[in-house]
């Protein structure tokens, strides 16, 4: 876990930590020179995967690096449905980018370029991988045990599909002993990305829904409501199936889902029953004290509209809040210790997993079995709280309260700051 | 007969809306930090209004306005736990260490 938590912790010592290793790595590469390591390569299919792959091949051979391993990060899980396909497809890109690189190889005139070894592999499809941090896990992982000591960045390098991955990706990399280069290659001048096509699945899935919902509302069977339904539905869907939606809506699985999601509305409903009668209970009687305690649980369920499902399922129910999101890992405060126990035994997580994933997925062992699951406070307490103010040791208490109170005094001179021109205005 | 058995269920659920809804507020004045204050605020919004909108529902009937409660709770059960998290999310990146036993704060 240590390793993942720098780079999305406090700002101000990360900050300085970027500077460092980056002037330590051009040293590392200027002494390593002559023997170097081998280069690892990210790949997607971008539209700049071709001429990254060239540059490659071609520093490869000039430094007489002995291998080149093309990578491809999984952004799925072996055993989800889809991973099989998604498996294929990568496999298919790592033939492609192999036969460039061999090819551009024996082009090269370069004396080392017979030497180099084209090496590809999948990594990280036997987990979730979620941001920047878990992507670097795997990678120096993988570097360590191939010995290699440099990684080449795609510029248009995205592998989680519409987020910006490839800053923080370079923030985390320099954190590590590996050096960071982004291929210096042209970069079309189209802005959009590879895989965000805006598809007619997504269009006719929003105008479906916003349809439906207008005409809930209004009268499904006077003229007017459906022809105003169909202007606004075509307006919804014009401007945000590309927001809105993150994947293409697929046959059998997005109606299933939505069938597993009503079955899982009653089981989450009784679950909200229970916890309020006991949470009430500890309210109402003043013999009963609550044990709030902040806790660490890292969940198995996909990015995105998986994670916001499991998230705010634990936050309904009361007793237990969702706090933060950090990646796989869920802050959760728990009000008292049978909410946290009932957080722990993982049943909303499988429920969750059974309605995006299917029955087959929802047999998984619980958070706590799986050593998943930290107390941050407390007597109890296994790890520390990850607050940046209370980083600093035993007088967390009171630092705390100086911060706040020059935040406040801070706050309370800006004001002036800002009042006091317009009075000299006036 | 019906009549007079769906009045008092009626009664009785705006009775446990109100119940929750006190249960909420009495939460809010009791416990000791924004954490756990965020808890027992969003029981209002799950329970109280739930029931509340269930006895509206049955008032008015499922086929007109009672349809449109439950999607109101639908709504309310996405955003409700959303604005809770954001709510908690701001006070944790704030640096505000969750209250415990012990602890002298109030």
């Amino acid at each position: 876990m240590a390793d993942t938590d720098p780079p999305g912790g406090g700002a101000g010592p990360d900050a300085d930590a970027t500077v460092d290793p980056d002037e330590a790595s051009e040293g590392d590469a200027s002494t390593e020179s002559a023997a170097p390591g081998a280069v690892i390569v990210p790949v997607e299919p971008t539209s700049t995967l071709r001429s990254t792959v060239a540059h490659v091949a071609e520093t490869a051979a000039a430094d007489g690096a002995p291998a080149i391993h093309l990578v491809e990060i999984a952004s799925w899980r072996n055993g989800d449905p889809e991973s099989d396909e998604r498996a294929a497809a990568a496999e298919r890109v790592l033939e492609r980018v192999t036969a460039w690189a061999t090819a551009d190889l024996d082009d090269s005139e370069a004396p080392g370029a017979a030497d180099v070894e084209v090496v590809t592999t999948v990594l990280g499809a036997d987990d979730y991988l979620f941001g920047a941090d878990d992507y670097v896990r795997v990678l120096a992982e993988y570097a360590e045990a191939n010995g290699a000591d440099r990684v080449v960045l795609d510029p248009e390098y995205t592998p989680v599909g519409n987020t910006t991955l490839l800053q923080p990706l370079e923030f985390a990399l320099s954190n590590t002993p590996l050096s960071v280069e982004t291929a210096p290659v042209d970069r079309p001048t189209r802005r959009e990305r590879f895989r965000t096509e805006a598809t007619t699945g997504r269009f006719v899935a929003l105008f479906g829904l916003s349809l439906a919902f207008y005409l809930l509302l209004g009268d499904p069977t006077y003229w007017f409501d459906v022809v105003t339904g169909v202007a606004s539905a075509a307006v919804v869907s014009i401007t945000l199936s590309r927001v809105s939606l993150d994947s293409n809506p697929a046959f059998p699985r997005t109606p299933m889902r939505i069938v597993r999601g009503l079955v899982y509305v009653p089981v989450l409903l009784f679950e909200i029953v229970k916890a309020n009668l006991v949470v009430a209970r500890v309210i109402l009687d003043p013999r009963l004290p609550i044990e709030p305690t902040m806790n660490r649980m890292r969940v198995i369920v996909g990015r995105g509209l998986p994670l916001m499902t499991l998230a705010n399922s634990i936050t309904l129910t009361p007793g237990t809040l969702t706090v933060r999101a950090r990646d796989s890992d869920l802050y959760v405060h728990s009000l008292v210790p049978w909410a946290r126990e009932g957080l722990f035994d993982g049943s909303l997580e499988r429920w969750t997993r059974f309605v995006y994933y299917g029955r087959r997925s929802a047999r998984l062992p619980t958070p706590r079995e799986r050593d998943d699951v930290a107390i941050l406070q407390g007597a109890d307490a296994t790890e520390e709280l990850p607050i940046a103010a209370a980083d600093g040791g035993a007088i967390d208490g009171e630092r705390d309260a100086a911060d706040d109170d020059s935040a406040v005094d801070a706050g309370d001179a800006s004001d002036e700051g800002e009042n006091d021109p317009e009075v000299t205005d006036r | 007969m019906t009549e007079t058995a769906r009045v008092w269920l009626v009664v009785a659920l705006t009775l446990l809306g109100l119940f929750f809804s006190f249960v909420s507020m009495v939460g809010v004045l009791r416990l000791p930090d924004v954490y756990s204050r965020a808890h027992t605020a969003s029981q209002a919004d799950t329970l109280g209004a739930g029931f509340g909108l269930a006895a509206v529902a049955l008032t008015v009937g499922l086929a007109g306005a009672g349809f449109k409660s439950v999607l109101l709770l639908f709504f309310i059960f996405v955003t409700n736990p959303t604005a809770a998290h954001a709510i908690a999310r701001a006070a944790f990146e704030e640096g505000i260490v969750p209250w415990i036993e012990g602890d002298d704060r109030r």
